[in-house]
């Protein structure tokens, strides 16, 4: 048990994160919803009825879609595009999906590689694009997600205004939908670049996600 | 779940359409036979109590002054989480919100003032 918890101990942080960051977010949530209807004298929502709510859903899932494009993009673009210096490179000579030697698929597999790694065809194309796929797929997910709960906030409050409301198309050329889109990824974006610039000059001593301190700023591709 | 939850957000709405669209037909059939205190009765309070309060007579008297058109066909209902839009066939509509007795005309005598624009009430809370 206690080497699982060890060798497992990054997930587990952070799916522990996430958990109590979900409740703390459904629990603020609902207080500032029902604060709102008091102040309105609407009638006020149970914490059942607001974690099914469009209000939360909107919220959580605006978020998630972000941050799964984030990784989405960052998984794909890594591929070809460099940072000289920077760990979250790939060392400058291996822009590019690079050979299946070097990528240990079909005859290169090595005797522990993933069994769909050693063969060919529809199953190695998958898996060997399987981490984009299933991050993308999320991605687009949680973006309908969004765009759903969205919309009906949106139109619940046309309706309160005495405006009639919008179809769902509609809804994904307003302002609004692309208002909430959007200033979730220019944060994203922001970051990763930021991560792959401050990398190359910056260190943390222990982490993967830094060079080691004494490396030089022109080495790419190393982890700490 | 979360997607479910996010699917889910008009849940319920095409279930609770025909009863908002009833609870209109019934206000236009009111209003149609003069009878002002059923029409009252499809208000909610607010909507009602400033009716009233503008008028300086009891609502159901109040309505049947207002003039507002009657016997009008349902066309199409709308149903986002407590509130409801019933658009009729002259183009006019009645907005609705979820009460726990059921559904309640906020706004009626609605008239369409422009694209994208908000509705001209005759009655509203």
């Amino acid at each position: 048990m206690r080497a699982f918890l060890k060798n497992n101990s990054l997930s587990l942080f952070f799916l522990a994160l996430f958990l109590a960051a979900l409740m703390g977010q459904a629990f603020a949530g609902h207080a500032a919803v029902n604060e709102d209807a008091l102040r309105h004298g609407d009638p006020t929502m149970s914490m059942g009825r607001y974690v099914l709510s469009s209000e939360f859903g909107g919220a959580v899932l605006e978020n998630w879609q972000s941050e799964y494009l984030q990784f989405t993009l960052f998984i794909l673009t890594t591929v070809w595009l460099l940072q000289r210096g920077s760990p979250e490179s790939k060392p400058l000579h291996k822009a590019g999906r690079e050979s299946d030697k070097d990528q240990k698929v079909g005859e290169h597999a090595r005797a522990d590689s993933p069994r769909w790694a050693k063969v060919a065809g529809v199953r190695r194309a998958l898996y060997q694009n399987s981490l984009l796929i299933v991050m993308a797929g999320i991605w687009v997910g949680s973006w309908f997600g969004q765009s759903v709960t969205g919309l009906s906030q949106y139109n619940t409050e046309r309706l309160d205004h005495h405006q009639l409301p919008v179809s769902w198309l509609d809804y994904l050329g307003r302002a609004d939908f692309w208002e909430r889109t959007l200033e979730n990824w220019q944060s994203e974006f922001l970051a990763v670049g930021s991560m792959a610039i401050l990398a190359v000059y910056l260190r943390q001593r222990g982490s993967p996600e830094s060079k080691p301190v004494g490396s030089p700023h022109e080495a790419t591709g190393v982890e700490g | 779940m979360l997607l479910a939850a996010a699917l889910c957000a008009g849940c319920g709405a095409a279930d609770r359409a025909p009863d908002a669209a009833a609870v209109v037909h019934r206000f236009e059939e009111a209003l149609n036979s003069r009878d002002g205190k059923a029409a009252c009765a499809l208000l909610n309070q607010q909507t009602a109590a400033k009716l009233a309060q503008q008028d300086g007579r009891p609502c159901e008297q109040a309505i049947l002054a207002a003039r507002l058109p009657a016997g009008r066909a349902v066309k199409h209902t709308s149903v986002y989480v407590t509130s409801a839009s019933v658009s009729l066939a002259d183009g006019g509509a009645l907005f609705l919100d979820e009460a726990p007795r059921g559904w309640e005309i906020s706004a009626a005598g609605c008239r369409p003032t422009g694209p994208d624009q908000p509705f001209d009430c005759d009655l509203e809370d």
